[in-house]
């Protein structure tokens, strides 16, 4: 046991130690290590537009997409816990987006998106919807929505597939108690539905969030944080500093710096967990 | 006028048919306790009367009103269901003002009928708590004051009291019985339990395979089963049942060949059971005329009684007596019965002679 624990506390501890150093140092990816600098990393970091401007993009595209996806996923898993022929179908179908790679996923969107050729181009005008073409990739206005849809898309089945199978949980007789209660169908969410829900729900939105925050390919393969770095999050900022501009030092600070704000979100997120647990049983 | 009536109700999910042409008719005030063992359709019968089902044909009425197509809440019915099915997330106070609360009822009105049935049912204490912070039985009384409170035309109850402990039981038994007595309201009650049956019923319907056997009375279903198979059901320990032919002169028992004369004549001999109840069953004096003989295998005194495991041609046959009496394994007996006790059934068919 105690070998096994040295050779995995080294496998993932000296990667990790090895960043707090490089962070506080000057070091370039490629040439000599570099000198102690102190906190001047972090100092520039905090002190940045493009930290900030970052930080904000990050957490719009967190707080939307995830949001777009317990919507749509509740919604369609109460439309698919619903009895109706073809149900069976439309349940192995809704897994599909979310077993698309995610760089499958990102070509896909990009060819919808594509302004001479896409689909949802062709879509809206056909429609009278929209006049002309636009490249809703290449304008800083339309980009991140863009990119939140095509996220979204992805991977809202995976909260439906998480909500569908909390509803298979509510038990026949509370929701007939309902029924012969006189309750309407949104009474009976509300009150019969929505209690066996919120804790899936909850563990579901932590894992979606947290992902979300550390996007990365998608954004990646559709824009590169562009346009105007108005789709460049923390991810992309990271990566763009170490390798792009080859500053180790100041991207390691960066990386830290991210991965700190996603274990205070992991932590919020189990603090409320149990707060809400506890207040229900 | 009869406060609820099935007519013909018949329930099939496919080619199974679960209810086969179920007929009830029920006075305003009465309990009436559906009977049967687990799967025979009881539920099936509460949920088609509720509306949560909806019968392949047949009618129900209230009040000789057709009310196939009224939706459940519009019914005047309520319904106690097995597992409680209390909202979880609601206090005891919400769950039980529930119906009262989506039927916009306002909320001093609501407040005091709810205070009214916790204050019955011994939950007063209670009413802010939540259904995980209760014990089963406390649990058990929410879910009746959420049907009392509405104070509807009819009550509903599946299997209630089956998951509580055997003390618990009795109690609420006793309970359910008072408030019956109290508030005079119509009852149809689901239940696996005889005791159950025949302490709390002004009526039972014997089920079986989602046919009715035998409606009547505690007293009728038990002095006078219909069938074999009600008489059978029916007692604890379980009525004797014992192969025999009928004849022109009386009984002649399968396996010992014993003969029981029967005043009067009848035709040609048929095939029958002779049904006797344990308790029916005494030990014989030299006077008795309707005598069985068997052996004594044991004996298990249950306090005021003692049961008597014998044998008699071959067959089982039980017997409770009086705690008092002596009764020695191995020891060849004599039991004495009379002839209104006597239980006969064609063998064939399962339905009660009268010889
Ligand atoms: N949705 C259904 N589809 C097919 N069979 C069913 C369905 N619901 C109940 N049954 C069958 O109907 C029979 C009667 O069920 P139920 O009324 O619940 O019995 P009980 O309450 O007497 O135990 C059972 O054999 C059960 O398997
Ligand atoms: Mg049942």
């Amino acid at each position: 046991m105690v070998p096994l624990l040295l050779v995995m506390l080294s496998v993932i501890g000296w990667p990790f130690i090895d960043t707090v150093r490089l962070s506080f140092t000057d070091a370039r990816l490629v040439g000599a290590g570099g000198d102690f600098v102190g906190a001047a990393n972090y100092q520039r970091i905090f002190a940045s537009t493009a930290f900030w401007r970052a930080f904000f993009v990050t957490t719009e595209f967190a707080v939307v997409s995830v949001f777009v996806e317990v919507v749509l996923g509740v919604l369609v898993a109460l439309l698919l816990y619903q009895n109706f022929r073809g149900r069976n179908i439309l349940r192995a179908l809704l897994i599909l987006p979310w077993a698309l790679p995610t760089v499958v996923n990102a070509l896909l969107w990009r060819l919808i998106y594509n302004p001479e050729y896409g689909a949802l181009n062709a879509m809206l005008v056909q429609t009278g919807l929209l006049d002309d073409y636009r490249s809703w990739l290449g304008d800083p206005n339309s980009a991140l929505v863009a990119l939140i849809i095509a996220d979204a898309w992805k991977n809202f089945p995976l909260v439906a597939l998480i909500s569908l199978a909390a509803l298979h949980a509510v038990p026949h007789d509370i929701k007939a108690a309902a029924v012969v209660d006189g309750a309407n169908a949104l009474s009976r969410f509300r009150y019969v539905i929505l209690p066996y829900l919120v804790g899936p729900l909850m563990v579901a939105l932590i894992l979606r969030t947290i992902e979300a925050f550390k996007v990365f390919d998608i954004i990646w393969v559709m824009t590169r944080g562009g346009p105007a770095n108005s789709t460049r999050t923390l991810s992309i900022l990271v990566y763009q500093e170490a390798f792009s501009f080859q500053r180790a030092g100041s991207g390691a600070s960066l990386a830290l710096i991210v991965t700190l704000a996603v274990t205070m979100l992991a932590v919020a997120y189990a603090a409320l967990i149990r707060k809400s647990a506890g207040a229900r049983f | 006028m009869s406060t609820l009536d099935l007519i013909g109700v018949s329930k099939s999910y496919g080619i199974t048919e679960i209810l086969t042409s179920i007929d009830i008719s029920l006075a305003s005030g009465e309990f009436l306790v559906l009977l049967g063992a687990s799967g025979c359709g009881k539920s099936t019968i509460l949920n088609i009367i509720a509306g949560l089902l909806s019968p392949t044909s047949g009618e129900i009425r209230i009040d000789g009103k057709r009310i196939n197509e009224v939706h459940p809440k519009n019914r005047d019915i309520a319904m106690v269901f097995q597992s409680y099915a209390l909202y979880p997330n609601l206090t005891v106070e919400r769950n039980i003002g529930f119906g009262l609360e989506m039927r916009g009822v306002g909320k001093a009105e609501r407040q005091a009928a709810i205070v009214k049935v916790a204050r019955i049912l011994k939950i007063d204490g209670l009413l802010d708590r939540k259904p995980a912070q209760l014990s089963g039985g406390q649990r058990q009384r929410v879910a009746i004051g959420r049907a009392l409170v509405r104070e509807p035309k009819i009550f509903l109850f599946d299997e209630p009291l089956s998951n509580l402990d055997a003390k618990l039981r009795m109690e609420m038994r006793a309970e359910l019985k008072r408030l019956h007595r109290m508030l005079g309201t119509t009852v149809v009650y689901v239940t696996h339990d005889q005791i159950e049956a025949m302490t709390l019923a002004t009526r039972i319907a014997v089920m079986r395979e989602g046919q009715i056997e035998q409606i009547g009375t505690p007293e009728e279903i038990y002095n006078r089963p219909a069938t074999a198979f009600v008489a059978e059901f029916v007692g604890a320990p379980p009525m004797n049942m014992i192969d025999a032919t009928l004849d022109a002169d009386g009984l002649q028992l399968e396996g010992s060949g014993q003969r029981i004369g029967l005043p009067g004549k009848r035709g040609r001999s048929r095939q029958v059971i002779l049904g006797l109840r344990p308790e029916d069953l005494h030990i014989a004096d030299a006077s008795d005329e309707l005598v069985i003989g068997a052996t004594v295998d044991f004996a298990e005194p249950t306090g005021p009684d003692i049961i008597v495991f014998a044998r008699h041609g071959g067959n089982p046959l039980v017997a409770s007596l009086p705690s008092h009496l002596q009764i020695d394994p191995e020891s060849q007996t004599r039991f004495s019965f009379s002839i209104e006790n006597m239980h006969i059934f064609d063998r064939a068919t399962g339905q009660r002679i009268e010889p």
